[in-house]
């Protein structure tokens, strides 16, 4: 693949020569992709026309002091044949503006492709995109799975050549890190569950704490067995894991037996008088429309 | 859009449950978060797409967009515009474009009001087969994601398109109470292949929920709010209907004094031999009160309902982490 780059880093595209009045390029140091950009152009891949062996679409996000953030995005219609490549810009551009619209700090950031192939036509898109945004960024997806596995890379342009010469600009890799908001981490650990099993998922709070605390079991089980390698000589002894193991035993509070029953009986005595009245609240509404039934 | 919608009650309860993708599940998580990131009003809602499976009684729900918080005219007008943008771009994109439905985000439980029942009504009417989502990004907070759809029974729906104002003697035509003014219908999750091979590549993402939270007072405390709410609102409604009942009877006594006088002077003016006068149609004179309307009611009682099962979700599962706090500091 690099080699690949290589060759086409001398493509010189007409855009990049009218590049005096663009703003400056903005430094990108790092990448963050929410999950949710990634199953929509996952989706997009798998509902593509039959003549078409790879994607193309909008990432959109926003950019904060070198770090671009990408949380949507969204297909757009493209062909490409072996001669030339053609893609709708005008709905690139009108999606785009829609989409700030309605959320409002969401603005272009980049796109993204399936297939881990990076060509001239590549090149020729990331001209288009170079004027919606300084530093458009690049993601590309192997939908493909060639080595076995999905491998996600984004890069960004840097421009290469001589000046008032051959110039032209070369992918390089920006390194990425896939995160979420909070309760993304939620529903994606949810999905994770039910990953490649067939039954429906449960959504009941006690079933997920009883999840819960098999996994917790299991993580202190791995620790347990590593301290005991660690005593018995067996592991070398890591001072940084020590650290964090005794950080989370002491995360427990010290507090006397007694205090904390008294604490512990209280707290469970308010939850007991709650329950107590939401029953209490749920006959009376049932007696009430049974008696409006009769009347 | 569509020719004239055919309203049966076989495609009413065809449907049996809810297919969704995951990727509709995460966009809606992060529009709802983004939203209630910005404003404490959670009135987020979007609408949803995705087609019908008649052979295995399932609705697909495929995918999802946003919509702006519409509350002024040209608010609604943005939106309207804004949805036939996003169908006609949809379909060049090959993303299933017909409307299933809605989401809407709620806070504890608070959307079922007018409004809900009206997108609710709106959407049935055109499509007998929508359904409206309703997802709750507090629940979600605290770790268990809280996804449900709903629509209106066969019942209400008939009764809502007579009159918007049900009356009591309607609700007891039909049977309706407020445990089935809407109806849940469950919701699968379900993922195609290749986007299971994206959730292994994910299997590294990191993990940070507070799900093992006490069960602070915070959330318990507003939920009685909202309760003892929601009893306020029963309450009036109540004595609303006993005024109602109070000014029926008062109007009856009226209305039989007024005949009882006529036939006395009747029978006065036979006796002094002169002619009768005539009895006319009481009726027209004293118009009966209006009925009083039991929809608000029937939502009152629907949300307190709702409130209750929530708590005591809340408070069972929070019993269970009490002991388990326990156990870890004895």
């Amino acid at each position: 693949i690099r080699k690949l780059k290589r060759r086409e880093a001398v493509v010189s595209t007409q855009s990049t020569g009218a590049s005096e009045a663009r703003p400056v390029a903005l430094p990108v140091r790092k990448v963050i992709i929410h999950p949710v950009a990634l199953f929509n152009i996952v989706d997009n891949y798998e509902r593509r026309h039959d003549n078409n062996k790879r994607v193309i679409g909008s990432l959109l996000g926003r950019y904060d002091k070198g770090v671009v953030i990408i949380t949507e995005s969204f297909a757009v219609p493209h062909q490409e044949t072996e001669e030339e490549v053609s893609m709708d810009m005008e709905y690139a551009m009108r999606i785009g503006e829609l989409q700030k619209k309605v959320n409002t700090n969401l603005y272009t950031v980049g796109w993204y492709s399936s297939g881990i192939i990076i060509n001239e036509y590549s090149s020729l898109i990331h001209a288009f995109y170079k004027c919606q945004c300084p530093t458009p960024v690049h993601l590309t997806i192997d939908t493909l799975m060639t080595n076995q596995k999905m491998k996600i890379n984004t890069h960004i342009t840097l421009p290469i050549g001589v000046k008032n010469g051959t110039e032209g600009c070369i992918f390089t890799p920006v390194p990425y890190t896939i995160q979420g908001a909070e309760a993304e981490q939620v529903s994606l650990k949810f999905f994770q569950q039910l990953r490649g099993s067939k039954k429906t998922p449960n959504f009941n709070d006690q079933e997920q704490i009883i999840n819960c605390c098999d996994e917790m079991i299991s993580q202190i089980g791995v620790v347990l067995g590593h301290i005991k390698q660690v005593l018995a000589g067996e592991a070398p002894a890591d001072k940084e894991l020590g650290r964090q193991i005794m950080e989370v035993v002491q995360a427990v509070p010290n507090l006397e037996s007694d205090t904390i029953t008294n604490m512990l009986n209280s707290h469970m005595q308010d939850l007991l008088a709650v329950e107590y009245l939401t029953y209490l609240t749920r006959q009376q509404l049932a007696v009430s429309a049974r008696l409006n039934q009769i009347l | 859009m569509a020719a004239a919608p055919k309203h049966s009650p076989q495609l009413f309860e065809s449907i049996e449950k809810v297919e969704i993708t995951s990727q509709v599940i995460m966009k809606i998580t992060r529009h709802c978060h983004h939203e209630l990131e910005k404003q404490l009003d959670p009135n987020v809602n979007g609408v949803l797409l995705g087609l019908i499976n008649e052979n295995k009684h399932t609705l697909e729900v495929t995918h999802c967009f946003p919509l702006m918080n519409s509350d002024t005219d040209e608010g609604m007008e943005i939106n309207r515009e804004y949805m036939l943008e996003m169908e006609r771009s949809l379909r060049q994109v090959n993303i299933d474009y017909q409307q299933v439905g809605f989401y809407q985000s709620t806070y504890l439980n608070t959307h079922c009001d007018r409004n809900f029942l009206d997108s609710v009504f709106d959407y049935l009417e055109e499509m007998n087969e929508a359904i409206a989502l309703i997802y709750d990004p507090l629940k979600t907070k605290l770790g268990n994601l809280c996804i449900r759809a709903f629509k209106l029974s066969l019942a209400a729906f008939e009764l809502y398109k007579e009159d918007k104002d049900f009356t009591a003697l309607m609700l007891r035509d039909k049977s309706l109470t407020y445990e089935n003014l809407f109806k849940e219908i469950p919701v699968v999750v379900k993922n195609s292949t290749l986007t299971n091979v994206l959730m292994c590549e994910l299997d590294k993402v990191q993990d940070n929920t507070s799900f093992f939270t006490l069960p602070t007072s915070s959330y318990l405390e507003k939920s009685m709010q909202l309760l003892l709410g929601g009893l306020d609102e029963i309450n009036q409604d109540l004595q609303k209907l006993n005024m109602h009942q109070r000014a029926v009877y008062k109007q009856q006594t009226q209305i039989m004094k007024h005949v009882q006088e006529r036939k006395d002077e009747n029978a006065a003016r036979e006796k002094n031999g002169l002619k009768a006068l005539p009895e006319e149609d009481f009726s027209k004179m004293f118009k009966p009160p209006p009925p009083v309307g039991r929809l608000e009611s029937l939502l009152s009682a629907n949300r307190i309902a709702s409130h209750c099962e929530m708590i005591e979700e809340h408070v069972k599962s929070g019993i269970g982490k009490l002991y388990l706090a326990d156990s870890f500091m004895s």
